[in-house]
């Protein structure tokens, strides 16, 4: 089952199409998956790899990234990783021959939206089992899927933010050794000081021992 | 306080006047009703109707108030209301007698209050007289008793007793005055008999305690309700009074007594508790401290849900959250984690208000400070900022706003720039820098209090006395008010069709705003249809950081790199992409961007304004085929009309229907592409009802558009031989709810009767016998929550359910409009639909259907109001869902609907001299866009309460107080609301007297801004919504109560008080010439029969219906060349058209009407009407300045106002 599926632009993240999904009889909480979907397209950049499958509790986040669009789609964890692939290869051919060209000067969201109805349709041809059947025997040739990373979406998500808690993490300490270094440098003075101090005293105790006992 | 000695000549010198127009052709007639009436009509129902009995015990009960009276009208909704306001309007009527003692009590200053008492006692003696003789009168001589009686007001005793049967012209000056008495039909016809009999019974005074009874009631409770902290000061101020007063003495003494007023009031509600006392007076300071996060979580708890008063009642945190956007959801998103319901609403709600943050999805994320607290000093008011921040922020803004500003204006600001040496800091700083402005306000602070109004004020500020003035109506359709503002802004201002505000000058302060006794609020048609419209792309859409304001042309730029909000006065930073000016592709000039150059801008909204990719346009259509409906045949025509347009859907290539029908059982549409046919899937379980299919029932218009269209034309016969009679409306309902829920739209439901099966069903609740009573309306109120609830479900999925309902019987319509109320919808009402017997309706119904199907639409939207921090949001009208305190969940959005909303002041506005408003709308458009469309408006901020007057806008508060109105016949009862819209008009006549006008008129004196105010509380009180005595149906009385809340001002103006013209002699003066097509501009008449001529032809212009009514003795020509008939006596009866003939009168009516016609949503038809129609009721009925069956006269109206307005005076000399 293909509860959501998303076109984006790799460069900036900014949604191209999308397809609304029926939540009536899952009833599951697609909200979350759809910001962690959001946010996934943000963190995409030319770098990540290709093809990729996101493990989200118990769904799995699909990608594939092909002339800078990124097709991405959740499923559920039982749903073959081949067919899902497939699904995204389809979608891909079909929406770079409508709007390839188109992609790089959309400004707004959504732009192409209308797409919509393709991915309605496809999804549902990809997600009846029977059709399903023979599309499986087309699609065998895909035989890398195996070799397709997998990760976990919060690592992903979550990669940008290590950092940014490594950062925070070594400023602190920087200021913490700053202020142990002012700390040690006040403490030195005020043990000389006492030093200078215990020494002086011994001498005047010594100058009046001698004032008073010798004379 | 005017003896009646000066108004009553004034009042006889106009009926007089009357009598000349057609005083030769009206004695012929008066034979109609003094025949025709004693047969169909026995007075003894009338004459022994309860508001005599009311009405005449309470008269001298005014002078030895009876405390035990008390009870009976002091029902328990109205306390808060008639105490507040009473204790107000003592307060208040002190005022009058200090200068005004000397006026018009003059004559008898050694006795002051007595004469007068006796003076209007005596006229409602004689009246009462009169009417006991009247009862005693054989049926015969009703009408001389009538007539005789009429004279009474103005004329000595032997008049009265003028046989009015003597077909002599003298004798016949009431006549024209009166027209349903004088245009009867000959054949006296039942239904007219009706009319004219009762106009003559209820003409005796008994009419009028229908009105005024109650308020005497009040009066005489609120006596004992005045708390005894007040009396006192009434103890001082009373010796003052009573000596006679030099002016000197009676200013100061004035001031005391303004003291006490104020004092008083801000402790107690103003205007606001005229709808619903909603926020206490604590309130106002809970909100400013930290611990305001309670306040509004009280309003998100579990009534959240309940939502009883959610839709139109404010919310009880209601303050300054409006301006607080941020802080408001942050606040709301503890409390929303404990419902999964919610989450949703709250999530949308961040959405908006957090834009720029990475995709929110809780409160909490919004990067805003919390709190006001935590801005930076000098921009809080109630901090007391040191007086350098004061100039820094008020400066700017004087110097923008009012270069060249008329030195009362400048009040305001100037001490604030005088009192700091630090004033040309930022003077230089911007663009308009070069302004002397230091000494303008240093010359005009030592003017300030001499030079009085501003030039352009004094023609809004003249006194009027309505009572001798009799031609008010300016010669063009009223226009809105400008603000006074310099030039500048007032360029780039919003559009008063988008934007109104009840008061163009806003007062300073809320002891202001009660002195001026007007109600302060908006009034927005956010979604209108607009020729032209900015449309903004950017990256990032500019916004204030701390209340979320869009940037907008009212917003000051320190310098090229901040702006400072002018909501919040927070200063912000300008962001690089900003500095870009796309329209003139230069750089560096902020100030020039669109955004900042237009009032209404629309920005294409960032993905973070969206919760789920931008919905598809959804339409389900849900129709009733029950045996009724079949009957009815409305579904033809509705299928002719969808097909024909079809393609003229607002939508993309996503667009998806549904259809569904209804009798006992459901039946839904198999339409899937790739089908040979419709399938027709049946539900009878209609308990619980279930889908029987999910992906096949809404589908793609494109990809099954030959499916829909096999449906739509086989529809109509596939239920001609139903005999089904029962209507499972509420099952149905849900089933739509279920089929909509996953994308959200739009839902049509045609009903033509009472649901009789299953979920939601309702009995008949209308008494048909009460339907005239004039003691108060049942059941205005729904029966039950079943819609209510299910439409807040259906706004949370975002579907908005229109209603269409065809009926001939009760409907319930009170309980049914819910569904569309709440979830934001359209309510269409066609009492006695019927496709052969109706035309008229039919073709109102084809019109509407074909706009209403083509106009356009925005989903999923939401509507947030900001204004000014200071002022605050506190009552929403309109048909919405508040979601938040500020935050109006709209499932649909529609162009015709319209929102009003009420404010308060919270904080004294004195540091700045402008507020501002701005309302963003949310939306989706049909093809899938998310856009925002904001509007910004901006008004002075005045410290003088002429300037008030001066400045308000009587359109605005007439429709502002017309919806509070309906709140209040809602909540309290009709009567209340009624005895409240009157004494709006008191209290403003009042008020005005006592504070600005020195005049010692006498008379019934109003700001001529405000000349038209009692026309149209007139006009209001013989709505249907708001009428009492008439027989009017219970479903149209809700219904115009509905369009009430929803139609723009313009329209709901057209309703109250049409336009009329006359048509026969326009001229080419003044014509306007558009497209070399001549536009006669003919002059607008007063809506009073005396304005009618028999040979003439007047065009009545009600909003959506148009009558034309032909004169009989109308000239034969405009007869052949506009109507194309030979004579009077050819024009068929029921002509509802006006056919296109060659001539050149014909060819410059149909310019006028088709200009008129113009800039209307719904096309309006057009009756012509003849003397002998049975559409002269309808006519004659919108004549408002004539005396109706149950409603009394303009003149008459203003006399009871003018008592009422004494009768405080005097019982307060006495007290």
């Amino acid at each position: 089952m293909i509860a959501l599926t998303m076109i984006a632009r790799v460069v900036d993240g900014l949604p191209l199409a999308a397809s609304i999904e029926e939540d009536e009889q899952s009833g599951r909480d697609l909200q979350q998956y759809q910001s962690q979907a959001k946010q996934l397209c943000r963190k995409l950049n030319t770098q990540s790899p290709d093809r990729c499958t996101l493990e989200a509790g118990d769904m799995d986040f699909h990608y594939l990234i092909a002339q800078g669009i990124c097709y991405l789609c959740l499923c559920e964890a039982s749903f073959p990783k081949k067919i899902a692939f497939a699904y995204l290869e389809d979608l891909h051919n079909e929406f770079y021959d409508q709007y390839g060209k188109k992609v790089n000067t959309a400004m707004r969201p959504y732009s192409f939206i209308e797409f919509d109805t393709y991915i309605q349709k496809t999804k549902k041809t990809y997600v009846d089992s029977r059709a399903r059947r023979n599309l499986g025997s087309i699609n065998t040739e895909l035989h890398d899927v195996q070799r397709i990373m997998v990760a976990n979406i919060e690592e992903v998500l979550q990669r940008g933010e290590a950092l940014s808690v490594l950062d925070t993490k070594a400023s602190n300490l920087s200021t913490l050794s700053k202020k142990y270094r002012s700390d040690a440098k006040y403490l030195n003075t005020r043990s000389a000081y006492a030093k200078v101090a215990a020494v002086a005293v011994f001498f005047i105790t010594l100058i009046i021992y001698l004032r008073f006992w010798w004379l | 306080m005017s003896a009646p000695g000066p108004a009553n000549p004034g009042s006889s010198i106009s009926y007089n006047q009357n009598s000349t127009p057609n005083g030769g052709a009206a004695p012929a007639y008066q034979n109609g009703p003094a025949q025709t009436n004693p047969s169909v009509y026995p007075p003894t129902g009338y004459y022994g109707a309860p508001p005599l009995q009311q009405s005449y015990p309470t008269i001298p009960a005014h002078s030895n108030p009876v405390p035990s009276k008390a009870p009976l009208t002091n029902s328990g909704h109205s306390v808060n209301y008639y105490q507040n306001n009473h204790q107000q309007q003592q307060q208040h009527h002190h005022l009058p007698q200090h200068h005004v003692a000397a006026s018009s009590y003059s004559a008898s200053p050694s006795q002051p209050p007595p004469p007068s008492i006796t003076q209007y006692n005596q006229q409602p003696f004689q009246q009462q007289q009169q009417q006991q003789q009247q009862q005693q009168h054989p049926p015969y001589t009703t009408p001389g008793s009538y007539y005789g009686q009429q004279q009474s007001y103005q004329a000595p005793p032997p008049q009265q007793q003028h046989p009015s049967l003597v077909p002599a012209p003298a004798s016949g000056t009431g006549a024209p005055i009166y027209p349903i008495v004088s245009y009867p039909s000959p054949q006296g016809s039942s239904q007219y008999g009706t009319l004219s009999s009762m106009q003559s019974t209820t003409s005796t005074p008994g009419v009028m305690p229908v009105q005024m009874g109650a308020p005497l009631h009040q009066y005489n409770t609120s006596q004992p309700a005045s708390t005894p902290p007040v009396q006192p000061g009434y103890g001082v101020v009373l010796p003052s009074q009573t000596a006679p007063t030099v002016n000197g003495q009676g200013s100061t003494a004035q001031t005391t007594v303004q003291q006490h007023y104020d004092q008083s009031h801000q402790a107690l509600q103003s205007y606001d508790s005229y709808g619903r006392v909603i926020h206490s007076s604590g309130g106002a300071d809970t909100e400013r401290t930290p611990s305001r996060t309670p306040s509004t979580s009280v309003h998100s708890s579990p009534g959240h849900h309940k939502g009883m008063q959610y839709g139109y009642v404010a919310n009880s945190g209601a303050s300054s959250a409006a301006t607080s956007g941020p802080a408001a959801s942050a606040a709301v998103a503890p409390s929303s984690s404990s419902s999964d319901e919610d989450d949703d609403d709250d999530d949308e709600e961040d959405e908006e208000a957090g834009g720029d943050t990475s995709s929110s999805t809780t409160g909490s994320a919004s990067p805003v400070p919390n709190n006001y607290d935590s801005l930076e000093g000098g921009n809080y008011p109630d901090s007391m900022p040191p007086a350098n921040d004061m100039t820094n922020q008020a400066q700017p803004y004087g110097n923008y706003g009012y270069p060249s500003m008329q030195p009362a204006y400048l009040q305001g600001a100037a001490p604030h720039t005088d009192s700091s040496p630090a004033h040309d800091l930022y003077g230089q700083s911007y663009q308009q820098s070069s302004q002397p402005f230091p000494n303008m306000s240093q010359l005009s602070a030592a003017l300030g209090g001499l030079s009085g109004v501003p030039e352009l004020e004094v023609e809004a500020l003249r006194p009027v006395n309505l009572l001798q003035e009799r031609n008010l109506l300016p010669p063009r359709p009223l226009e809105a008010p400008e603000p006074n503002l310099s030039a500048d802004l007032k360029k780039v201002n919003c559009s008063p069709h988008t934007f109104r505000c009840t008061l163009t000058s806003i007062p300073q302060t809320q002891a202001l705003l009660n002195k001026a006794r007007l109600p302060l609020g908006l009034l927005l048609h956010p979604f209108r249809d607009l020729e032209q419209l900015p449309v903004i792309t950017s990256n990032t859409i500019v916004r204030c950081r701390s209340c979320r304001t869009y940037i907008n042309p009212f917003v000051t730029f320190l310098d090229q790199r901040r702006w400072k909000c002018n909501l919040c006065y927070r200063v912000n930073d300008v962001p690089d992409e900003f500095m870009y000016n796309p329209v003139t592709r230069s750089y560096g000039e902020p100030h020039k961007r669109p955004e900042v150059q237009n009032a209404t801008v629309e920005f294409i909204a960032s993905s973070d304004y969206m919760l789920r990719p931008p919905q598809p346009a959804a339409y389900l259509f849900v129709l009733d085929v029950s045996h009724n409906a079949v009957e009815a045949g409305y579904l033809k025509y509705f299928c002719e009309s969808l097909l024909k347009n079809l393609d003229k859907l607002p939508g993309d290539t996503r667009t998806r229907v549904g259809f569904l029908t209804f009798d006992s059982t459901i039946h839904f549409y198999n339409l899937q592409e790739g089908l040979s046919q419709p399938q027709m899937l049946v539900v009878s379980d209609i308990d619980d009802v279930f889908i029987p299919s999910h992906d096949s029932l809404m589908v793609n218009l494109k990809e099954s558009k030959e499916l829909v269209k096999d449906l739509l034309t086989s529809l109509p016969a596939m239920f001609s031989q139903t005999r089904e009679t029962h209507s499972a409306l509420g099952p149905a309902l849900q089933a739509a709810f279920k089929l909509m829920s996953s994308t959200g739209g739009r839902v049509s439901v045609f009903q033509t009767q009472l649901p009789t099966l299953g979920a939601g069903l309702l009995q008949s609740r209308e008494d048909p016998n009460q339907r005239s009573s004039s003691k108060g309306v049942q059941h205005l109120g729904p029966a039950t929550d079943f819609y209510k609830k299910l439409a807040l479900d259906c706004s949370g999925q975002q579907i908005g359910v229109d209603l269409f309902l065809l009926s001939s019987q009760y409907t319930d319509l009170a309980s049914l409009a819910c569904i569309s109320k709440y979830s934001a919808g359209s309510i269409f009402y066609y009492p006695s639909f019927h496709y052969i017997h109706n035309p008229a309706q039919l073709e109102k119904f084809q019109n509407d259907l074909e706009r209403y199907l083509t106009r356009k639409i925005g989903f999923e939207a939401v509507m947030r109001i900001r204004c000014t921090k200071g002022l605050s949001i506190h009552t929403f009208h309109g048909n919405f869902f508040v979601r938040s305190t500020d935050l109006l969940s709209l499932a649909n959005v529609n162009p015709d609907s319209a929102f009003a909303v009420q404010m308060s002041i919270e904080d004294s506005l004195a540091d700045s001299s402008l507020a501002c408003f701005q309302a963003a709308l949310l939306y989706t458009s049909s093809k899938g866009k998310r856009r925002i469309r904001v509007h910004t408006l901006c008004l002075p901020v005045v410290n003088q309460l002429s300037d008030v007057y001066a400045g308000a806008d009587v359109q605005a508060v007439t429709c502002l107080l017309a919806n509070m109105a309906i709140d209040r016949s809602i909540s309290s009862s009709l009567s209340d609301a009624r005895d409240a819209l009157v004494n709006a008009v008191v209290d403003l006549a009042t008020s005005y007297k006592s504070s600005v006008s020195n005049l010692q008129q006498s008379g019934l004196v109003v700001p001529s801004s405000m000349r038209l105010f009692p026309l149209y509380i007139l006009a209001l009180l013989k709505q249907k919504a708001l009428r009492t005595g008439t027989s009017t149906r219970l479903d149209e009385r809700v219904f115009a109560m509905c369009e009430f809340k929803t139609q723009p001002l313009q329209q709901l103006m057209r309703m109250v008080h049409p336009d009329l013209y006359r048509l026969d002699n326009m001229s080419d003066q003044g014509a306007l010439h558009l497209n070399d097509t001549v536009v006669p501009q003919p002059h607008l008449l007063h809506l009073a029969s005396e304005r009618l001529s028999r040979d003439g032809a007047f065009l009545m212009d009600c909003g959506n219906v148009f009558y034309l009514w032909i004169g009989k003795n109308c000239n034969d020509m405009f007869i052949r060349d506009v109507l194309g008939c030979n004579n009077y006596a050819s024009i068929p009866p029921n002509m509802s058209h006006i056919p296109e003939l060659e001539t050149p009168l014909s060819e410059r009516v149909r310019a006028f009407l088709d200009w008129l016609q113009d800039n209307r949503a719904f096309s309006s038809t057009i009756h012509i009407v003849k003397d002998n129609t049975s559409a002269k009721t309808n006519f004659f009925q919108q004549l408002v300045e004539d005396r109706s069956e149950s409603a009394s006269s303009y003149q008459e109206f203003l006399q009871h106002v003018q008592r009422q307005i004494s009768k405080d005076l005097t019982r307060e000399q006495t007290d």
